[in-house]
């Protein structure tokens, strides 16, 4: 199930049904799921796509449900439905980083638009995720003295003042340099700050 | 120390007193009685002395007169008659010795040897002569025995010395024969010499009494000779003893008496204290009382008022004490009512479970009071007046009546949870086919905008819609299931009994809000088919929304007046306030749910009546109430034909 799909998980059967019946002739891939606990069960971290998760529920609620996730670090967006009354929970869900509510009884299309805008999202954080992949690998081809001159090249520093602070020569620095561009594939410091801009290094 | 006890040693000192009288008049009388016997003695032993002089005088003159013939001539049978006569045997006279002038013995009589001649002392004779009077002798042991003494007589004539007559005196014989026999019984007489010795006595066995003596001289014969007279003990005086022992007797009851009252008194004054301090007991424990307490009298009037009712009504006890009816702390407006509760109980009927009234404190603040009735019997078990128990329950019955409205918002709270409850949960269930029929048909009309359009996936789609609709039906139903559990009863019923039952439960409520509630029933209402809880529940709304309307308006209009009347063939009932009346833009809305011109209504109450009243093929409707306010009318069928089962 590594393919993105929309994870349907709500306690009502027509509800469930209706909703597939919906995304499947808008042609996007859903998975539908009786209760919390169930998909729960069945989640792995590498699923990707987005969850529409009713609020009320028998057993596990959403929210209830949405907390584990949160708390198992997947990022997958969820998107809740809420009944007549509902409302300020769904908020509190929002402001804990939910990523949308629909009110039933819901406008399909308007569903069908959230649902394919968290999916999305969730392929640009995927995509995101695989380059930052890449360049992790490359910076573990790194030496650590390479690591201590590319943390000082990233701060801006001019090689004399690198050579000086690392009481090295500036030809030493300078043919560090010249390796550390070629392992990490960039041409220059400021495409090395942008390959590495969003990675913890 | 305790007073009773000071008062009961107080009376010691008269009794005292009255003993010590006693005492003294014991002695005294005893005293004067002694004194008595003496004066008696010595009156007798001088009378007894007085009485032997006498005797001796006049044996002398005899002897003195007969001498003449003794001496010249032989003795005449007339000389000898005299002697005789003199020499009887009651005196002590027991000789006679008869002597011429030279002093010869010319004869004696009783005649006696010579010897005694020599006895006749010539020295006395010679005396005798000079003084020319009879001279006594001393006395002396005579021969035979006894003790005798003489008196010698001298006879004269005109010449000189005739002779002389010599008589002989016999102590024992003076003693025995010269006292009166009364004397002898009363005293011991004896002579006693110059030297102290008793030489001749009379007595009698009985013990001698030594107390009362008397000594005088014996004179004649004198010589130092002493008369010694004592008592005999004397025989028991009777009246004296009798005096001072009744005088004991009476002392002695007197004491018993006195000490017998001493107890009584120390008794009673015990009793008294137990009784003062039970009083002051029971005093304190109705001064303490919280309860306010009062007896009246058969006529109603006060006889008693404790401090707590005095305290609960602000007048004092003096003041209560004596009051008739209407009582200054009946409350003006209920002063009616209170009359007839007040005759109820003097007739006998008051209620056993307390009455509630209402009184007014001398400030004028008006209080709630239950009281509690009973009949005053006395200790003779005449039944003398009314004791009544008044509790001051404004507190309570505020307290009350905070908790019965707390309870009262709460109802209409959990009321107005469940409906919001019931609104939800309806709200949610209906929500969920509704959403899937909205999801099923964006589904299929994406299907037919589609290029290839599936029928099989359309038929299953519109199938699935189907089922979904049949799902919202089914909860409709299940809530119209529900709202029928609550299916009228139906049963014969007296609308006017209903109505009566309704009334008496809004009396509490019409009483605190001082709201006078007139009913005017028609008694030619015929039985009907009906709920009754439903009617009573629709008769309780509308009277506590006339009450409501009612509430704001001065005294005077706060009246709701419940009316029934006949008009065949319907029963009307109506229900008028004179309240603020209806205005025109609430008029047209009252009936609708959830409509209230109440701050705290759920506007159901008017929607349900109505419902009620359709229930019974009735009409429920109002008008204005001409003189300002709103009436109500409901209008109910005598027969219904047809009853929904």
């Amino acid at each position: 199930m590594n393919t993105a799909c929309a994870h349907i998980i709500d306690d009502d059967e027509a509800i469930r049904d209706a909703l597939q019946w919906l995304l499947k002739t808008r042609k996007i891939p859903c998975v539908t799921w009786p209760s919390a606990e169930a998909f729960l069960a069945a989640l792995t971290p590498d699923w990707h796509g987005c969850a529409v998760l009713d609020i009320r529920m028998e057993g596990m609620s959403g929210l209830e449900c949405f907390d584990v996730l949160r708390a198992q670090g997947n990022e997958l967006p969820v998107i809740f439905i809420t009944g007549h009354g509902d409302v300020p929970m769904a908020v509190a869900a929002l402001k804990k980083g939910a990523y949308d509510f629909i009110e039933k009884p819901f406008d399909d299309s308007d569903l069908v638009a959230v649902i394919l805008s968290a999916l999305e999202i969730d392929a640009e954080r995927q995509r995101a995720r695989s380059q930052n992949l890449a360049v992790m690998e490359k910076l573990t081809l790194l030496t650590a003295r390479e690591r201590e001159v590319m943390e000082l090249i990233l701060k801006g520093k001019y090689n004399k003042v690198i050579a000086d602070e690392l009481d090295i020569s500036m030809r030493t620095v300078e043919a560090h340099r010249s390796r550390i561009f070629e392992k990490m594939g960039v041409r220059s410091a400021v495409e090395l700050a942008q390959t590495l801009k969003g990675i913890d290094a | 120390m305790s007073l009773p006890y000071r008062i009961a040693r107080l009376t010691w000192l008269p009794l005292v007193v009255f003993l010590l009288l006693i005492v003294a008049l014991l002695w005294l009388t005893l005293i004067h009685d002694k004194e008595t016997q003496r004066k008696t003695l010595i009156s007798d032993a001088l009378w007894m002395g007085q009485s032997l002089h006498f005797q001796f005088e006049r044996n002398a003159a005899q002897l003195a007169q007969i001498a003449p013939e003794l001496v010249t001539s032989d003795i005449s049978p007339q000389t000898d008659a005299r002697l005789r006569q003199i020499l009887r045997a009651e005196t002590s006279l027991i000789r006679i010795t008869w002597l011429d002038a030279e002093g010869n013995t010319l004869g004696t009589v009783p005649s006696r040897p010579a010897a005694a001649h020599a006895q006749i002392d010539p020295d006395l004779i010679q005396f005798a002569r000079n003084v020319t009077r009879p001279v006594y002798g001393p006395v002396y042991r005579a021969a035979q025995g006894g003790h005798q003494f003489k008196v010698y007589v001298p006879a004269f004539t005109d010449s000189g010395l005739l002779g002389i007559s010599v008589g002989v005196y016999s102590l024992e014989a003076l003693l025995s024969r010269d006292l009166p026999w009364w004397f002898t019984q009363r005293y011991r007489v004896s002579i006693v010499d110059s030297s102290g010795n008793e030489i001749a006595a009379r007595s009698h066995a009985a013990p001698l009494s030594d107390t009362l003596t008397h000594s005088m001289a014996f004179e004649p014969p004198g010589r130092g000779l002493q008369l010694h007279i004592v008592a005999y003990r004397e025989d028991v005086r009777w009246i004296p003893i009798l005096l001072i022992s009744s005088i004991v007797g009476l002392a002695a009851i007197l004491l018993w008496s006195f000490w017998m009252l001493r107890r009584q008194l120390v008794r009673r004054v015990d009793a008294e204290q137990a009784l003062r301090g039970e009083t002051l007991f029971r005093k304190a424990m109705e001064d303490s009382l919280l309860t306010g307490l009062r007896a009246r009298d058969l006529d109603g009037r006060i006889t008693y008022a404790n401090p707590a009712f005095c305290n609960m009504v602000g007048y004092s006890p003096e003041e209560l004490i004596g009051m008739d009816p209407p009582m200054p702390y009946w409350h003006p407006d209920h002063i009616e009512s209170l009359q007839k509760t007040h005759d109820m109980i003097l007739s006998g009927h008051g209620s056993r479970a307390g009455i509630e009234v209402r009184f007014m404190r001398r400030n004028g603040e008006p209080f709630d009071a239950l009281i509690f009735e009973a009949p005053l019997i006395d200790a003779n078990g005449h039944h003398t007046g009314w004791m009544g128990s008044i509790m001051d329950i404004t507190e309570r019955k505020r307290i009350r009546e905070l908790a019965r409205q707390q309870e009262e918002r709460l109802h209409a709270t959990a009321r107005l949870i469940t409906m919001g409850e019931m609104a939800s949960t309806l709200a949610h269930e209906l929500n969920q086919p509704l959403a899937a029929i909205n999801t099923y048909n964006s589904a299929s009309l994406n299907l037919l905008s589609a290029e290839q359009t599936s029928r099989d996936e359309l038929h299953e789609i519109h199938t699935k819609i189907a089922r979904q609709t049949y799902r919202a039906a089914a909860i409709i139903h299940r809530v119209h299931d529900f709202v029928r559990r609550s299916e009228p009863k139906w049963e014969r019923v007296q609308l006017n009994e209903l109505i009566r039952e309704a009334l008496e439960l809004m009396r509490a409520d019409a009483h605190k809000r001082q709201i006078e509630i007139k009913s005017r029933l028609s008694n030619a209402l015929p039985q009907i088919n009906a709920d009754p809880i439903m009617l009573e529940q629709l008769i309780i709304n509308l009277v506590r929304n006339a009450m409501e309307a009612s509430a704001q308006q001065p005294r005077t209009r706060r009246i709701v007046s419940v009316t029934t009347a006949l008009q065949p063939p319907h029963i009307i009932l109506s229900v008028a306030d004179r309240g603020h009346g209806i205005p025109p833009e609430s008029a047209k809305r009252l009936f609708e749910p959830f409509f209230s011109t109440k701050q705290e209504g759920m506007g159901m109450g008017l929607n349900i009546c109505r419902s009620i009243a359709e229930l019974h093929h009735g009409r429920l409707t109002f008008e204005p109430h001409p003189e300002g306010g709103t009436i109500f009318i409901l209008t109910l069928p005598v027969e219904q034909e047809s009853v929904p089962q």
